[in-house]
C-alpha cells in the first residue's frame, strides 16, 4: 500500500489534533460530563499509534484487519456519543422526559429501518465480498448517524429544550462531519472501493480534512466554561413541591370521569 | 441501471431532501425561540376570557361526580359551555395558546433547570388537549358533536386551565416580573 507525503501529514495532524483535544478535555475537566466522547478521542489516539506501528512493521493483511476492527470500535463509540449528547439534552435533571423517551426510542427505530433499507438496496461496484461489506457497513453507519443527529435536533426544537453550549458544539461538528461522510459513502457506492482508485483517495482526504476542521473547532469551543444556570432557592423549591401534588390531584379527579 | 439501483438513488435523494428540510425547520425554530424575549412569547398568547375558562374548568374539577348521579355529566350544559368558550374558534385559541405556554416554559428553562419539569408537564398536557380537540373534529364529521362537545371540550378547557396555573405558579415562585406580564395575558 502506497501512502503519499500528504497522507502522512494528515495522519500526523489527526494525531496531534486528538492529543490536543484530549488535553483540553482533561485539563478543563470535561471528562466527567462527556466520558464517552473523551473515550472516543483517547481510542482514536491509540488507534493512530497502533495503525502506524502495524503499517511500518506488519503485513498489509494485518493492517487491514487492525484498521477495520478499530473502525468498528470507532463507530460504536460514535453511537455512544450520540446517546451521551441526547442524555445531556433530554435529561438535564437526571431523569428522561416522559414524553421524549418514547420519541427518542421511535427515532432510533426509524433511523435503523431507513438505514437498513437503503443499505440493502445499495449495489456498490466491488468484486470482493469484504469490500462490499465495508462499503455497505460504512454507508449504514453514516446514514444512521446523520438521521440520529437531525432527529435529535428536531426533537429538541419541538420540545423547546435548549442544548447546553458544549453538547451543542460537539453535535454541530459531528453533524457536519456526518453530512460529509454520507455524501462520501454515497459516492463510494457509485465509484467503488479500490486502493488504486484515484477518487477513493480524494474522497478519503476530504473526509480527513473535514475531521481535522472538527477537531480544531472542538479544541477552541470546549475550552471556555459554559454560562452558569440560575438555581432556585430551597424555599422556592419547597413551595413549588407543595403546589404540584395539589394540581395533580385536580387533574386526576377530572381524568377519572368516564366518557359519555 | 437495475431497478434496485434506481430505488437506492431515489431513496438517497429523498432522504437528503427530508433531512435538509427537517434540519432547516428545526434550526429556524430553535433560533427563533432563542432570540425571543419573554414579552415576545407572552404576546403570542391570544386573549380568551380567563374567568370563563376558570368557571368551566372548576365546574369539572369541583363538581362531585357521585352527587350528580350521572357520571361524566357536569353542571354546565353543552350549549352553555360552547357559548362561553366561543365554539371551535375558542378551542383553537386554547390549542395555540398551549403551544405558546410550552415555549414560555422552555424560555424559563434557560435560567432555571427546574422549569424542565414544568415544560414536560405542559407538553404532556398539550398532547392531551390536542387529542380532545381532534376527537371533537372527528365527532363533528360523524354528526355526534352535540353528544361529545360537553365532555371533550370541558376536559380540554380544564387541561388548559391547569397548564396556565402551573406556569403561573412557577413564575410567581421564581420571577415576579415575568409573573406579572403572564398574569395579564393569560
Amino acid at each position: 500500500m502506497h501512502l503519499s507525503r500528504l497522507d502522512f501529514i494528515f495522519w500526523a495532524a489527526t494525531f496531534v489534533g486528538h492529543v490536543a483535544l484530549l488535553c483540553t478535555l482533561i485539563g478543563r475537566n470535561r471528562v466527567n460530563k462527556y466520558p464517552i466522547f473523551t473515550t472516543l478521542i483517547a481510542v482514536n489516539i491509540a488507534r493512530t499509534v497502533t495503525l502506524y506501528c502495524v503499517f511500518n512493521f506488519g503485513t498489509e493483511k494485518q493492517y487491514s484487519h487492525t484498521y477495520w476492527s478499530l473502525a468498528i470500535l470507532d463507530v460504536a463509540l460514535q453511537f455512544g456519543v450520540v446517546y451521551e449528547l441526547a442524555a445531556r439534552t433530554f435529561r438535564p435533571l437526571g431523569v428522561w422526559a416522559r414524553d421524549l423517551r418514547n420519541d427518542f426510542a421511535g427515532l432510533i427505530c426509524l433511523s435503523l429501518i431507513v438505514a437498513t433499507c437503503l443499505t440493502w438496496l445499495a449495489t456498490p461496484p466491488a468484486r470482493k465480498v469484504l469490500d462490499i461489506v465495508v462499503i455497505k457497513g460504512k454507508f449504514f453507519s453514516s446514514v444512521c448517524m446523520i438521521e440520529l443527529f437531525v432527529g435529535l435536533l428536531a426533537l429538541s426544537a419541538t420540545a423547546g429544550l435548549q442544548w447546553r453550549t458544549h453538547a451543542s458544539r460537539i453535535s454541530q461538528a459531528f453533524g457536519v462531519y456526518s453530512i460529509v461522510c454520507v455524501w462520501i459513502d454515497i459516492a463510494h457506492n457509485y465509484f467503488g472501493f479500490r486502493s488504486d482508485n484515484h477518487i477513493f483517495f480524494i474522497l478519503s482526504r476530504i473526509r480527513v480534512c473535514t475531521y481535522l476542521c472538527c477537531l480544531c473547532f472542538w479544541i477552541v469551543t470546549l475550552g471556555p466554561d459554559e454560562p452558569p444556570l440560575r438555581q432556585m432557592t430551597d424555599e422556592m423549591r419547597s413551595r413549588l413541591s407543595e403546589f404540584r401534588p395539589k394540581i395533580r390531584q385536580d387533574l386526576e379527579k377530572f381524568r377519572s370521569r368516564r366518557l359519555p | 441501471m437495475t431497478h434496485s439501483s434506481i430505488v437506492f438513488w431515489f431513496g438517497n435523494l429523498a432522504l437528503v431532501f427530508v433531512l435538509s428540510v427537517v434540519t432547516l425547520r428545526s434550526f429556524t425554530r430553535a433560533r427563533r425561540a432563542a432570540r425571543s424575549s419573554w414579552e415576545d412569547l407572552v404576546k403570542r398568547l391570544q386573549w380568551i376570557d380567563p374567568a370563563k375558562v376558570e368557571k368551566i374548568a372548576r365546574d369539572l374539577i369541583d363538581e362531585p361526580v357521585e352527587a350528580k348521579g350521572e357520571p361524566g355529566k357536569s353542571g354546565l350544559d353543552a350549549s352553555k359551555i360552547r357559548e362561553m368558550i366561543g365554539g371551535f374558534d375558542g378551542l383553537e385559541i386554547l390549542k395555540n395558546n398551549s403551544k405558546a405556554l410550552i415555549d414560555l416554559a422552555a424560555h424559563l428553562q434557560r435560567w432555571y433547570p427546574e422549569a424542565l419539569k414544568v415544560a414536560e408537564e405542559l407538553r404532556l398536557d398539550a398532547r392531551e388537549l390536542e387529542w380532545y380537540i381532534d376527537r371533537l373534529r372527528g365527532a363533528e364529521k360523524t354528526g355526534n358533536l352535540e353528544i361529545s362537545f360537553p365532555f371533550y371540550a370541558q376536559h380540554a378547557i380544564a387541561i388548559y386551565y391547569r397548564m396556565g396555573r402551573e406556569l403561573l405558579t412557577f413564575c410567581e415562585r421564581t420571577d415576579p416580573m415575568m409573573f406579572a406580564s403572564l398574569q395579564k395575558a393569560i
